[in-house]
């Protein structure tokens, strides 16, 4: 039995577990009082919706909604990629978002408003380390 | 009875290209002088803990720069005109250091330096051998592109917080919450577009492929990395590494590309015995009482080492 859960696994259950952990979170009240995007994450071909106000999760959803009115940023990567992502001590190159997405590296791509990306990156970067504690 | 640091601080002035630049440093320590280069977008306080350790401080004389734009060095004064953003050169970088040095009357430094003040080690290898007498290049390689980016200075992007968050998974998850996050407070620090300017130098302007083999081998050169350094893998230092004459590769494990402010007690482990090293082979320097290293070190290293080295004289820009 591994320590943490593998993502390929997953299903927007795990998804919605993460979403309740970035809403119970006191500092990303703080420092994500003005995230407001819907970005997706992507993992493998599956895109998960994730529609963010004021640092909290409002919405997850594994197919577009009409009442999301699109996304802004998509940040997406193979399976093998967020699984090392979200080991409680992830190995070297696979640690941090920027990390993987690095034109070094490669293992993630940052698509569409990166602007929205690169505003918003404290409080995403937070974010998606609540995922090491799902 | 107050609690001091060690540190003591100063302002110099150096004179370089005809402009007079108020320069802020630190110092501790008495020895070799060595000279600490800052990263990036950053200033000296990422050496405070190598300041403060009397096991480095009494055999160095242990001296941190704010480069210009950088800390407590202010700019020269007509920066506010300047009709280009600012983008750090391997030139002025280079001779702005050995100025430094000059201005301080220091006789034959070693120079450590790491990321920038890391790659910034091999053009000082290559034009001024003559004037240094080591080299500690931390997480430095001879090519480190995909740093030089517009986000990182955009108005509609919080500087402080993007630049330090950007470079936040550049360190270890082993390293201590407490120095990660100081780390990260120096970067949110910095003045605006100075991180990027700088990753002018370190992305663009530094590309030694070519010129690493021109490197006599006069100088010893330690080049050491961190596994988790991704901007500078250790396959592309151990590759820099393979290309210069007299010079030593040491990766460091579960540290990554702030050695010495993200895990002051993980670098140390690496950092003695290349101090103990670079203290024997100074043989006018070293203090009476000094005996050479002995007994198993603790990291593997690959040298690069070779008997008879070419000797060149120095060349200058």
């Amino acid at each position: 039995m591994t320590r943490y859960t593998k993502l390929t696994e997953l299903d927007v259950e795990w998804v919605g577990k993460w979403a309740r952990k970035v809403n119970d979170d006191k500092v990303l009240r703080v420092i994500g009082r003005f995230f407001d995007a819907n970005f997706v994450i992507g993992i493998d071909e599956q895109d998960y919706i994730i529609q963010v106000r004021g640092g909290k999760i409002e919405m997850v959803s594994n197919e577009i909604h009409a009442n999301m009115m699109g996304w802004q940023f998509a940040l997406r990567a193979p399976a093998s990629s967020w699984n090392k992502f979200i080991e409680p001590v992830p190995p070297p190159m696979f640690n941090d978002i920027w990390a993987m997405a690095h034109p070094l590296h490669g293992n993630l791509k940052i698509e569409g408003d990166t602007k929205i990306f690169w505003q918003n990156l404290r409080a995403l970067t937070w974010m998606l380390s609540l995922m090491r504690q799902v | 009875m107050a609690n001091h640091d060690p540190i003591v601080g100063r302002y110099v002035y150096v004179t370089y290209a005809g402009k007079e630049y108020r320069v802020y440093y630190e110092e501790n320590g008495q020895g070799i002088p060595m000279v600490c280069l800052h990263t990036a977008g950053t200033d000296g306080r990422e050496y405070r803990h190598q300041l403060c350790d009397p096991d480095i401080t009494k055999n160095f004389r242990v001296i941190a720069l704010d480069l210009p734009r950088h800390g407590k060095s202010i700019p020269h004064q007509d920066f506010y005109k300047e009709e280009e953003e600012y983008k750090l050169t391997s030139k002025f970088y280079s001779e702005f250091v050995m100025a430094f040095c000059d201005a301080l009357d220091l006789h034959k430094p070693v120079i450590m330096g790491s990321s920038m003040g890391g790659n910034i080690c091999l053009p000082i290898a290559l034009n001024f051998e003559n004037d240094v007498s080591a080299l500690i290049a931390i997480e430095a390689c001879d090519h480190s592109p995909g740093w030089w980016i517009d986000p990182l200075h955009h108005p509609h992007i919080h500087g402080g917080e993007v630049c330090a968050t950007a470079v936040f998974g550049l360190m270890a998850p082993q390293s201590p919450e407490e120095y990660r996050w100081e780390t990260w407070w120096y970067y949110a620090q910095g003045g605006p577009g100075v991180f990027k300017g700088d990753l002018h130098f370190y992305s663009h302007d530094h590309d030694f492929r070519d010129l690493c083999r021109k490197i006599s081998g006069k100088v010893p050169i330690y080049l050491m990395t961190g596994e988790y350094d991704f901007a500078c893998t250790p396959e592309m230092t151990e590759a820099t590494g393979a290309k210069i004459r007299n010079s030593e590769t040491i990766i460091m494990q579960e540290i990554g590309h702030f050695p010495m402010c993200e895990n002051p007690e993980v670098f140390k482990k690496y950092l003695m015995p290349v101090l103990a090293r670079i203290v024997d082979a100074d043989r006018d320097r070293r203090p009476s009482s000094h005996s050479a290293p002995s007994g198993r070190v603790e990291y593997n290293f690959s040298s690069n080492r070779e008997d008879s080295l070419s000797r060149k004289p120095s060349s200058r820009w």
